[in-house]
């Protein structure tokens, strides 16, 4: 780590036509004036980032140290501190726990899902370049530009038990209704379902991005090889979009660790706590109950769950590279 | 552009700052006797701006129903709307920094916060100039020793609001049912006697977003949720209640489905009876005129008492307003029972002071009878931030047992666990 900015990661491995780019980089690099230059052009976002981002999550590091609530607030002398009382209620916390496996249990199964479909849809949609196709496109990335709470809206009307469309439709076809966010476990899928289903416009996009990068001269010169079209596409096409997969699991992981919005609009946590994400969970000792102090301590326990995962992803991207 | 804006701002300022000094000069030369004509002239100065904090989507109204206060005392009102889902956001970063509204509307469930982040006045000292707030004008649900557990004065009453029962005449005749039940043993019995699992109708509905049903069982069956500041679950009268709110589901008279909208389940019939608050009349009426004379309201059915929930909202006067004096007479003017009643018609609201149910746009209307002679057996939730913990955690074991098949002695020795915990927060 002598060179400063070269991106994690970036060193070795590399699609060839983007390590070669890299180099001619870091050759101009070598001129000691550009190294200040480039700190002074990373220094507003450095400044940013500092105040905007490393700032805030200090603040409630330190909150998570003291009793803080709204009297704290407005009489900052009676705030006490607690040391790490906070962190050993919420070891203690059944409901904390609770809200941790729902995440860590979407995390397993919606973080594969979401690459899954995404890439099925990609490869779906670079099939063909033609009108109807660029139509698919729009309408698949239609989700993750509306609106999210609106939409989440819509999906809790169509799935409402008593005039939803849903059970309309099995009304219809004289299948039983289904309790879609009344029974705990059905409200458990179909708050992820949305989630799953608004995830795939943005993702499919980065993957098909990826896919049209793919050079036709290797899949032909794989042809010519012998290779079938599986073996192409596993041994081809996959490995030069590695890079976007990477970047797809690691954003919908942090995503689904961070889950929130689809439960807060279609259940509020409910029925009786079932859906109650790690982050609505601190949402509501937050900023329903004023509990500060503890729902930082359970803010800080998430950052750094997310900070290990992520380096956990890291370290397996670069020792597969 | 800009420059011609500021210049005519100037310009208007001057205009403001001479005309008022025209008036001080004028009342200070005329001291004629008939010169002075409203009260509040001869009290204390007052600031000329004022802002008040509105809950909810009825500013435009409220801002209707000051205007003749503007126009009174010279005060520029300006109405800012609150949502009520962000009313908490709001009041912690005013808390925090310091700058909130002169005047601000605070839902009785909201209170405590308000109390707790120290944000409003005491006006103790002042009610005794300001006669529509003194309080034997209000019920005794909001006496101030009720208002404020540790003392003082924080908050003047402002709208009522209550629970009653709502029931389908209609439905209830058709299954011989000739008055709507009026204790917990008929609403149990004519519950189970409605529900009709073909037809798809219960007979009973419980929102089981509704923290302050399991507290008001626990009044009608002669309890307190709360004592000396800790909230009770292990008393027998607590017991009983988590015993009828478990019972009606045992019984299958009640609907499971969290999402179960009551509007729409009371307009088409697959719900009977519940217990709700005015705002469902309104919406049944906008949105089912039809049905019209098939469905009424009754007091609360009853145990050892009928007692019903007192919700609503009052005023209060922000802490480090510049403008108190200013600020009371606003609250003064809408605690007069004329404004309480122009307030009704206008938005539909149940007026907090007593006498504008005199009124006969009030007292001519029959649900408004009802609410009325419920309004005098009813109780505010208590006002804690330990209950605000409390409430949704009883709500949810209740809702465990009924809606999920948790074992119910174990499940209420946690929620007994888990409130002991809360009790003993600061």
């Amino acid at each position: 780590m002598q060179n400063p900015p070269v991106p994690v990661g970036a060193k070795a491995g590399q699609p060839r036509h983007l390590s070669r780019r890299r180099s001619v980089r870091a050759g101009s690099r070598r001129q000691p004036t550009s190294r200040w230059a480039g700190w002074g052009f990373a220094l507003p976002a450095l400044v940013l980032v500092a105040v905007f981002g490393l700032m805030p999550i200090l603040v409630a590091a330190a909150v998570s140290f003291t009793d803080l609530d709204i009297g704290g607030l407005a009489h900052p002398e009676t705030i006490r501190l607690v040391g790490a009382e906070n962190y050993l209620t919420l070891a203690a916390d059944p409901e904390f726990w609770s809200a941790f496996a729902l995440t860590a249990g979407y995390v397993v199964v919606g973080v594969p899902l979401i690459t899954v479909l995404a890439l099925a849809v990609a490869t779906g949609l670079n099939r063909n370049g033609g009108r109807f196709y660029r139509l698919l496109r729009t309408l698949y990335f239609l989700p993750a530009v509306t609106a999210l709470v609106a939409i989440s809206v819509i999906w809790k009307y169509m799935f409402n038990g008593q005039f939803g469309l849903f059970n309309w439709l099995l009304d219809l076809a004289g299948l039983p209704a289904v309790n879609w966010l009344s029974d705990p476990t059905s409200a458990q899928i179909a708050v992820g379902m949305v989630a799953v289903w608004r995830a795939i416009g943005l993702n499919s996009i980065i993957l098909l991005a990826a896919l049209q990068g793919v050079p036709d001269d290797q899949l032909e010169a794989a042809a010519l090889d012998g290779a079938g079209p599986v073996r192409r596409y596993l041994h081809v096409v996959l490995p030069q979009i590695r890079f976007a997969l990477g970047f797809v699991v690691m954003t919908t992981l942090i995503g689904w660790l961070q889950f929130f919005d689809e439960p807060f609009v279609l259940t509020d946590g409910g029925p009786v706590g079932a859906t109650t994400s790690l982050s609505l969970f601190l949402f509501k000792r937050g900023f329903r109950l004023n509990e500060f102090g503890y729902a930082s301590a359970g803010s800080i326990v998430l950052l750094v769950t997310i900070a290990a995962v992520t380096l956990i992803q890291l370290r397996l991207r670069r020792a597969n590279d | 552009m800009m420059h011609s804006r500021r210049a005519a701002t100037a310009l208007v300022a001057t205009l403001i700052l001479a005309t008022s000094a025209g008036c001080a000069a004028g009342s200070a030369a005329s001291s004629t006797p008939s010169g002075s004509t409203s009260a509040s002239s001869s009290a204390a100065a007052y600031g000329k701006t004022l802002t008040v904090w509105v809950m909810g989507d009825s500013a435009t109204k409220f801002e209707q129903l000051i205007t003749p206060f503007e126009t009174q005392t010279g005060i520029d009102v300006t109405v800012e709307a609150i949502p009520w889902d962000s009313v908490n956001d709001r009041l912690t970063s005013a808390v925090a920094s310091g700058k909130g509204p002169d005047v601000t509307q605070i839902g009785l469930s909201q209170l405590a916060s308000f109390l707790k982040g120290d944000a409003l006045a005491d006006v103790s000292a002042d009610l005794a100039a300001y006669p529509n707030l003194a309080e034997s004008n209000f019920p005794s649900a909001v006496a101030n020793k009720a208002l404020n557990p540790s003392g003082g004065v924080y908050s003047v009453p402002w709208i009522a609001d209550t629970r009653v029962l709502f029931y389908r005449s209609d439905l209830l005749s058709a299954a011989g049912i000739s008055a709507p039940p009026k204790t917990w043993d008929e609403l149990r019995a004519d519950a189970k006697k409605l529900t009709d699992k073909a037809a798809k109708r219960y007979g009973y509905y419980i929102p089981q977003w509704d923290a302050p049903l399991p507290v008001t069982y626990t009044w009608q069956a002669g309890g307190e949720i709360m004592t000396d500041g800790k909230v009770d679950v292990t008393s027998s009268a607590f017991t009983k209640a988590a015993d009828h709110y478990l019972g009606l589901y045992a019984d299958g008279s009640v609907p499971t489905a969290s999402d179960f909208d009551q509007t729409t389940g009371f307009i088409s019939g697959s719900v009977a009876m519940l217990v709700s608050g005015p705002y469902l009349a309104k919406a049944v009426a906008e949105q089912a005129p039809d049905l019209d004379g098939k469905w009424s309201v009754a007091t609360v059915p009853t145990d050892a008492s009928g007692t019903s929930l007192y919700a609503g909202s009052n005023l209060g006067v922000w802490k480090n307003t510049t403008n108190k004096v200013g600020a009371l007479m606003l609250l003064n003017y809408l605690a007069d029972p004329a404004t309480q009643v122009s307030w009704y018609t206008s938005n539909g609201d149940l007026p907090a002071a007593t006498a504008a149910y005199q009124d006969a746009k009030l007292s001519g209307d029959p649900l408004v009878k009802v609410y009325a002679e419920q309004l005098k057996d009813a109780r505010l939730l208590p006002v804690s931030t330990k209950w605000d913990a409390a409430s949704s955690e009883i709500l949810t074991a209740l809702n465990k047992i009924a809606v999920s098949g948790a074992d119910k002695a174990s499940t209420l020795k946690a929620l007994a666990d888990k409130v002991a915990t809360i009790n003993a927060g600061n």
